[in-house]
């Protein structure tokens, strides 16, 4: 867990104007249980460690309450309980993603961050259409060193919980 | 919005911020004239001002709907300006006119601000104005010949014939755009010192296309100048002008031909270089300031945007202070030096405070000024004379607040207007005099703002109201048990409208209920107070500021809750069950001097799991929101603290979790949060 990623949003912008092609094609994975998910990076504001969650009462499980975010209070969701897995205790490897979507920021609880990894848009597979809810969120799949990584739509990922706002 | 350029919007705002201001002027000083039935020579003057720099600033923006019309209000008391006894033959009408300009330009400022903006040219309303000048010109028919020349929209025929006449011909920097505006910002600097003045192509303020024109051929100024003031101070003016490449003065040109446009002698002119010494500019604005005394304001405009991140940087100072206060690493060390250097800093972020609390604090007379307005408006329409009796009106609250009290307030006048107040026969068959009063008062109660609304109207009819009740299914318990007060609050229940009639005021169904909603949205209480023939009387409770409150911190399982402090009547741990009643369906209440409360839990009312569940164990506080009290369970008492209010992410928000009983919630010294309960929702749901 020695990565630690941070962009501000200058970074951001001017990210945006140079190398936008750059941004995009890279990804932040991270596990839930064996599976490795990818975000885009752009979508990526900062990972921290799991910390002390302030709960709400009324709101739906799977949004497990509001963090400090130096200052700014930011709700966090638990990934395992959105992609309707089984909760488990958080260790010393949970992390939270802080990931910024429609100018909100969004803690995402995940069970620990891998690697960044590039992928140019010829390795990207499209996700095969089935009912099942999971694959829903799939933005593309990569297959890279062996390995497979399920590529989120963020906005997919959430289009429940901003529905109505 | 598709004439406005996106690199204007700075200036637009500007321009918003600008106009409204000086409309709330005009509206303030015609009412004040109105009032007196006319129009001092100060009152004349600044709306001639207030409508001069309106139309300056809409012909720059590019709004020709606005500043036509303000073109048209500006002609017109030129003329006053200039006699002012030719007002007595159409103040009435010129006092609707200028209402009526008044509103025009609101309505246009607003859409500008929403999207969907369409520049209309109020033809109707410009051409009744020039029918009230053309009234006053035909009663003082002597005058017009001299008004004429400076009027910019006569034709510069007269007085031409003047040996003082002198002809500038100046040239715009290439490519600075926005030539016509430039030229009439030109002429309006060099104005004071002219006694006479006009230019080719004419009012280029209100035709755009002139710009080409001036571009193309330069821009020709016809003046004579002032008593005391020379040809040189003029071109002095000129000189500091922005964006002018050259000028040059045509001497001596035949009186006749300056209407000609020169266009032949544009290049000439456009070649000469500009006359000798270049002018200190200290001597320029010295005279300029010397011909214009105005009293200079020592007020700044901020962006709102800016106060609130101040705000909120402060709010996090004061957390960050705590966090050092109560930091761990200095449990049980004694340092003397340290306590003393520490109270320092926390007097100085309670004052840094204070100070930006005030900033955000405005007075109530903008909104009370605004009713005024209405009460007119509406005593003309209705035939009802109104008097609006404002007291209090220096009591400030904050700029949120302000801004969301004034839609209830007008809502509440219009209501009081349209069905309190009788008509005057009714008024005088009752014995009451025929002008109505309605008291607008506010004063400061602890951290509260208390505003009440008192009318001298038919007052509330009971009988009336439970039977509209009834009949719309607002009841529920039997109408024997109402007391009056209930009653009376009946109106603001959704659904519930006094008057069948429909109205163009009010009485569309929404109410008094969105009322009470925008007024408890700032947390606010509304009350009601009526007599028969008598009248009817609203108090409004609402806090001084959204931003910082006292809170008291309690436990409930692992949660840290605040309770501000203001809803709190007190708190109290039982010693035994002895004075808890039981319900028939179980719910707890207790006796407290005589008077029956009802228990909430807390840990059950938000199901959050607490060891503590015995009453004895825990603490109680008895908490009040408007007329409801009820007696809340929780915990443990952790204290009071001063807490800055954050309200949740907008993530959170389709959880309606204000309505559930949390309005926001708040960082503690420590880091940690801590949810702020909603007094009033708690006591109403669990109702």
């Amino acid at each position: 867990m020695g990565e630690q990623i941070k962009t501000t949003p200058e970074e951001n912008q001017s990210a945006q104007s140079n190398q936008m092609d750059d941004l995009d094609s890279r990804y932040l994975t991270f596990l839930i249980g064996d599976a490795v998910y990818g975000i885009a990076l752009t979508n990526v504001l900062e990972i921290i460690n799991i910390q002390s969650i302030t709960q709400v009462p009324n709101i739906p499980p799977h949004i497990k309450g509001i963090i400090n975010l130096r200052g700014k209070v930011i709700p966090v969701l638990d990934a395992r309980l959105k992609m309707y897995k089984e909760e488990r205790p958080y260790d010393d490897k949970t992390c939270i993603i802080v990931i910024t979507i429609h100018d909100m920021h969004i803690g995402l609880i995940v069970d620990s961050v891998s690697e960044v990894i590039t992928s140019d848009r010829n390795h990207l597979a499209t996700p095969p259409k089935t009912g099942m809810d999971d694959a829903q969120f799939l933005a593309s799949i990569i297959e890279q060193d062996n390995k497979v990584i399920l590529n989120i739509n963020i906005e997919k990922f959430f289009q429940n919980d901003l529905f109505g706002l | 919005m598709s004439t406005i350029d996106p690199g204007m919007e700075a200036l637009m705002e500007a321009f918003i911020y600008e106009s409204t201001t000086l409309l709330e002027q005009l509206d303030e000083i015609m009412l004040e004239s109105e009032k007196e039935k006319n129009i001092s020579e100060d009152s004349i003057n600044e709306i001639f001002r207030i409508m001069h720099t309106i139309k300056g600033s809409a012909a720059m923006m590019g709004f020709t709907g606005i500043s036509s019309l303000a073109h048209s209000v500006e002609d017109m008391f030129f003329l006053i300006r200039e006699d002012p006894t030719r007002l007595h033959a159409v103040s009435e009408v010129i006092f609707d006119l200028v209402f009526q300009a008044s509103d025009f330009f609101k309505q246009e400022i607003e859409s500008i601000q929403g999207d969907g903006f369409e520049d209309t040219v109020p033809t109707e309303l410009i051409a009744k104005m020039k029918e009230q000048a053309a009234i006053m010109k035909g009663e003082a028919p002597a005058v017009e010949a001299s008004s004429s020349a400076e009027a910019p929209t006569e034709a510069p025929t007269a007085a031409v014939n003047n040996s003082g006449h002198k002809q500038i011909h100046v040239i715009f920097d290439d490519g600075c755009q926005m030539e016509n505006l430039r030229a009439f910002s030109l002429l309006n600097q060099i104005k004071d010192y002219c006694s006479l003045l006009y230019s080719d192509p004419e009012n280029p303020e209100l035709n755009p296309a002139s710009s080409d024109e001036i571009a193309k051929n330069g821009f020709t100024i016809f003046c004579e100048p002032a008593e005391n003031t020379t040809i040189d101070d003029i071109l002095k003016v000129i000189e500091n002008s922005l964006n002018i490449k050259s000028y040059g003065l045509l001497e001596d040109e035949e009186p006749a031909a300056p209407a000609a446009p020169p266009p032949a002698e544009a290049p000439k002119a456009a070649a000469a270089p500009a006359p000798a010494k270049p002018a200190p500019a200290a001597a320029a604005s010295a005279s300029s300031s010397a011909a214009k005394p105005s009293a200079k304001q020592s007020l700044l405009s901020v962006n709102q945007s800016k106060l609130d991140h101040l705000m909120d940087l402060v709010g996090e100072l004061v957390t960050a202070e705590s966090m050092v206060a109560s930091n761990p690493d200095l449990r049980g060390l004694k340092l003397d030096n340290f306590t003393k250097s520490f109270r320092e800093l926390r007097k100085l972020t309670d004052e840094l405070q204070d100070v930006v609390m005030s900033i955000r604090m405005v007075p109530l007379n903008g909104t009370f000024q605004k009713m005024n307005r209405i009460v007119r408006d509406m005593s003309k329409k209705l035939g009802k004379p109104v008097e609006l009796v404002t007291v209090g009106g220096e009591t400030e609250v904050d700029k949120t607040i302000n801004d969301a009290i004034a839609d209830p307030f007008m809502h509440m006048i219009r209501n009081s207007m349209d069905h309190a107040i009788e008509s005057p026969e009714e008024r005088r068959a009752k014995g009451k005099p025929e002008q109505g009063t309605i008291t607008m008062s506010a004063r400061n109660v602890g951290g509260e703002i208390i505003v009440d609304i008192i009318d001298d109207g038919c007052g509330l009819n009971p009988a009336k109201l439970l039977e509209k009740a009834r009949n719309n299914g607002l009841l529920t318990k039997p109408e024997s048990e109402y007391t009056e007060k209930e009653i009376f609050h009946l109106i603001m229940l959704p659904g519930f409208s006094t008057n069948e009639a429909v109205t163009e005021y009010s009485g569309r169904g929404v109410g008094m209920d969105v009322v009470r909603k925008n007024v408890e949205k700032v947390g606010g209480t509304i009350s009601i107070d009526s007599k028969k023939d008598v009248g009817t009387t609203f108090t409004i409770k609402i806090p001084l500021t959204l931003a910082i409150m006292d809170g008291m911190e309690i436990r409930v399982g692992n949660s840290t809750m605040t309770v501000p402090i203001t809803s709190i009547k007190q708190s109290f741990k039982l010693y035994d069950n002895s004075q808890v009643l039981y319900n028939s369906d179980g719910s707890e209440m207790m006796m407290i001097r005589g008077e029956c409360y009802p228990i909430i839990r807390l840990h059950s009312y938000f199901g959050i799991d607490s060891e503590v569940t015995d009453l004895t164990e825990g603490i109680v506080l008895q908490v009040e929101s408007g007329n409801n009290i009820a007696c809340i369970f929780a915990d443990e008492l952790i204290g009071e603290q001063q807490v800055v209010v954050k309200p949740f992410p907008h993530f959170l928000s389709k959880y309606n979790l204000k309505e559930r009983g949390l309005s926001g919630c708040t960082i503690l010294g420590n880091g940690s949060i801590s949810l702020i309960l909603d007094v009033r929702s708690i006591l109403n749901n669990e109702r």
